[in-house]
């Protein structure tokens, strides 16, 4: 469509136009009018969230964030709900964990908030708080068959803001490659302490070829965190929602990282920086760099994937030497919620229904989010589980009667936590700050985060 | 600047305007405006309508998620003691203070070397010019990652000559510098405006310079410098402005944090985690007026102090 069409005397030569000039100047003005017009109601049309069309389809927006791996397995999930509701279109929003939460922030913000949002437990608490979730209570999920704790992680004061899509717990996660490679045997889970993992740890990074390490370092996120804490006696969080430790208890946990530092049991803090912002396909375990590393017991698969290769589920290891005091717990790997602002409440309850309870969910997705919440639908998928997931769920139930006390949830403002701990553990490894200053300005700075 | 009194003299033409003249004139006017239209609106909607909002939200506390509330002066009070804010400033100075005259010293290098007549000037110009149109995108600073990354290929090269280098974008004492010397690999475009403002200068001046027996350091002090400094300014100017909002090269080469220990944690990048981060949206936009001021006095001091250095041949 041209932006300003040719006044009729220009396109016909032969015609004699009355008042010549005027004609064309209003025909411009025309257009000009015409193309403002046009670029107001493109910029109006960019925002408005999604409607029900005339056909009485409904459209809901589902985010989440994961691999690959997880892209597929949802999408296979969500098919297989169109397919029963046929009136219910659910369009998919996917990325990356670091993207993720900029994303969804702004996104509610701006009253554009996808109807369905995979939730952590570090944000839950945040979004339920400032009333931007739905208290999926009021529209008949059926809660009966989910695991007590699992949904008991959802509630909070603000109702049942999240239904927990998945059971995971903390653990080490070990290459074997890389062990064979170096000659070095693998650790007995049940009976190893940190001076063990200290010890074999140097051992593979002495035995193996330059730029390969034993294990990779902790100090990027909060569950290695939270584990240490927890064997010393402490926590993360105190049930009112205060920060459960001192500088000196962090301290610690950073000098024992200096300790694997210089011994080489762990990478140099360069490599360490860089491997934080490696996605999951190219961490240091995946590629053959590492032969320990700390993750969630759900992410097993998606590395064995990126791997090309089996790993192995290991506990953590304890100060004592036994399982008993590794003090893990059950986490819920990430939740299933929805916007407070849904247009569709019913619906989007709907989706989140069939995703917890239905067989049919369950069959698709599997063990990525973790272990499955709903006790039948994990019977019902048992035999359908790939050898990666047997691995997972072995270890989850392995581990049951090991666990410490379920940890405080999180409060409010835990979202910033893990980067305050990232951010510390280089100046650390570093050597620009001694692990005490780390520890108070740390502490100092999770205090005011979560206290605001 | 002559077109500029050009411009005002024509309109200052003598004798009266005809009642004719006055109509034609309004018309035109009004045309003008509506040719205007489709930019007006979008600035009022896109660019002063948010930018009076984050003036509002400068002085309230919002998350995001709940209206705001109005607070006053806390922001900027709060702003005082944000320890991460003054380093965040800290590194951003050192970025422009360092970045630019650097930029800009190797921009007119390149540009006086390629006024030189080179043969095949405008491949050499589009070559020089390119990295301007890749250094701000997601691309390179990732393509930067790689280069001087631990693995990376400045380490690889250093290797072979049995040298051990830092990660340098890794290692908080290296990576601000290697964040400003990709800034500094980006100077096409001032080297395009320096090359356009040599072409300018008389040759009879060189000419008479060289009949007095003036050597070539001589010329480019009395002459070309001296007839160069406004095009110095303008570059001055616009790439200080630009230099202090520089955003996207640090957040790909940190992985959006300004890692590590925050050396790369320009103004901009605190701002953006403190907005959608971490959910404190009104002290982000109280971060975005602090920062127009430090830019306006920045572009002040640059203006007073042209009086001074710049020369106009006019």
């Amino acid at each position: 469509m041209p932006f300003f069409p040719r006044p009729a005397s220009a396109s016909a030569p032969g015609a004699a136009p009355a008042k010549p000039g005027r004609a064309k100047r209003r025909l411009r003005a025309t257009g000009a009018v015409a193309a403002a017009a046009a670029a107001v109601l493109a910029l109006s049309a960019c925002g408005g969230p999604a409607q029900s069309s005339a056909d009485g389809t409904v459209e809901l927006r589902f985010s989440w964030w994961g691999s690959d791996k997880r892209a597929q397995v949802t999408q296979a999930a969500i098919a297989a709900f169109e397919a029963e509701n046929p009136n219910i279109k659910i369009k998919a929003e996917y990325g990356d964990w670091s993207g993720y939460w900029d994303k969804l922030a702004t996104q509610v913000a701006a009253n554009d908030a996808p109807d369905i949002i995979q939730m952590d437990e570090k944000y839950i608490t945040e979004y339920s708080s400032r009333g931007a979730l739905l208290d999926l209570s009021k529209y008949g999920i059926d809660t009966s068959k989910l695991d007590e704790a699992a949904l008991n992680a959802g509630k909070n004061e603000d109702g049942l803001t999240g239904i927990a899509a998945g059971i995971n717990a903390a653990t080490i996660l070990a290459n074997p490659a890389v062990f064979k490679a170096a000659g070095v045997a693998l650790p007995d889970d049940k009976t190893w302490t940190w001076e063990d993992f200290e010890r074999i740890s140097a051992e593979v990074t002495a035995k193996s070829p330059k730029g390969t390490y034993g294990a990779a370092a902790y100090g990027t996120d909060e569950a290695s965190l939270g584990v240490w804490l927890r064997q010393n006696g402490k926590s993360l969080y105190t049930s009112d929602g205060k920060l459960g430790f001192e500088p000196s208890d962090i301290a610690g946990w950073w000098d024992f990282l200096k300790q694997l530092s210089e011994k080489k049991a762990v990478p140099s803090a360069s490599e360490v920086v860089e491997a934080e912002a490696a996605p999951l396909d190219q961490s240091g375990l995946a590629t053959g760099k590492n032969g320990l590393a700390f993750w969630w017991s759900n992410q097993l698969p998606a590395l064995e994937k990126a791997a090309g290769s089996e790993l192995k589920v290991l506990r953590f290891p304890s100060k004592t030497g036994k399982a008993a005091d590794t003090q893990l717990w059950y986490k819920a790997s990430q939740f299933w919620s929805a916007s407070s602002r849904t247009k569709h409440p019913e619906e989007a309850a709907k989706f989140i229904n069939f995703l917890a309870n239905d067989t049919k969910a369950g069959e698709a997705l599997l063990a990525d989010r973790g272990v499955y919440p709903n006790s039948e639908v994990r019977a019902a998928i048992q035999s359908k589980l790939t050898p990666a997931d047997v691995k997972v769920v072995k270890f989850i139930d392995q581990i049951k009667s090991e666990l410490g006390e379920a940890p405080a949830p999180p409060p409010k403002g835990a979202g910033a936590i893990q980067e305050i701990i990232k951010r510390y553990s280089s100046e650390v490894l570093f050597n620009r700050l001694s692990t005490q200053d780390a520890g108070t300005k740390a502490v100092d700075e999770m205090k005011s985060a979560i206290s605001s | 600047m002559s077109a500029i009194s050009e411009l005002s003299s024509m309109s200052r033409r003598k004798g009266p305007v005809t009642d004719e003249e006055k109509r034609a004139n309004r018309r035109d006017n009004k045309a003008a405006y509506i040719f205007l239209l489709p930019w007006l609106v979008g600035l009022v909607v896109i660019t002063v309508g948010p930018m009076l909002m984050s003036l509002y939200l400068a002085f309230t506390d919002y998350n995001l998620l709940q209206p705001p509330e109005w607070t006053g002066l806390d922001n900027f009070t709060r702003m005082l003691g944000d320890a991460r804010l003054h380093n965040s400033l800290r590194v951003t100075f050192t970025y422009v203070l360092v970045g630019v005259p650097l930029q800009l010293a190797v921009a007119l290098l390149i540009a006086l070397v390629l006024d030189k007549g080179l043969r095949g000037l405008p491949f050499y110009r589009s070559v020089f010019y390119l990295p301007s149109l890749l250094g701000g995108s997601v691309a390179v600073a990732i393509l930067w990652k790689q280069i001087f990354g631990t693995t990376g290929l400045v380490n690889q090269v250093l290797a072979m000559f049995g040298i051990a280098g830092p990660g340098w974008i890794s290692d908080p004492s290296t990576s601000l510098g290697s964040i400003i010397l990709l800034h500094v690999w980006t100077f096409g475009s001032p080297m395009i405006i320096f090359l356009a403002g040599l072409r300018q200068i008389p040759n009879m001046y060189y000419e008479a310079a060289e009949v007095d027996g003036a050597t070539t350091l001589q010329k480019f002090w009395r002459i070309t410098l001296p007839m160069l400094s406004p095009i110095i300014f303008f570059n001055l100017v616009l790439q200080i402005i630009g230099s202090f909002q520089s955003f996207t090269q640090a957040f790909i080469v940190s992985g959006g944090n300004g890692g590590p220990s925050d050396s790369t944690m320009f103004f901009t990048l605190y701002l953006y985690q403190k907005g959608f981060g971490q959910f404190d949206m009104g002290y982000a936009s109280a971060m975005a007026w602090f920062l127009l001021v430090i830019i306006g006095a920045f572009t002040a001091i640059n203006f007073i102090a042209s009086k001074y250095w710049v020369f106009y041949d006019d």
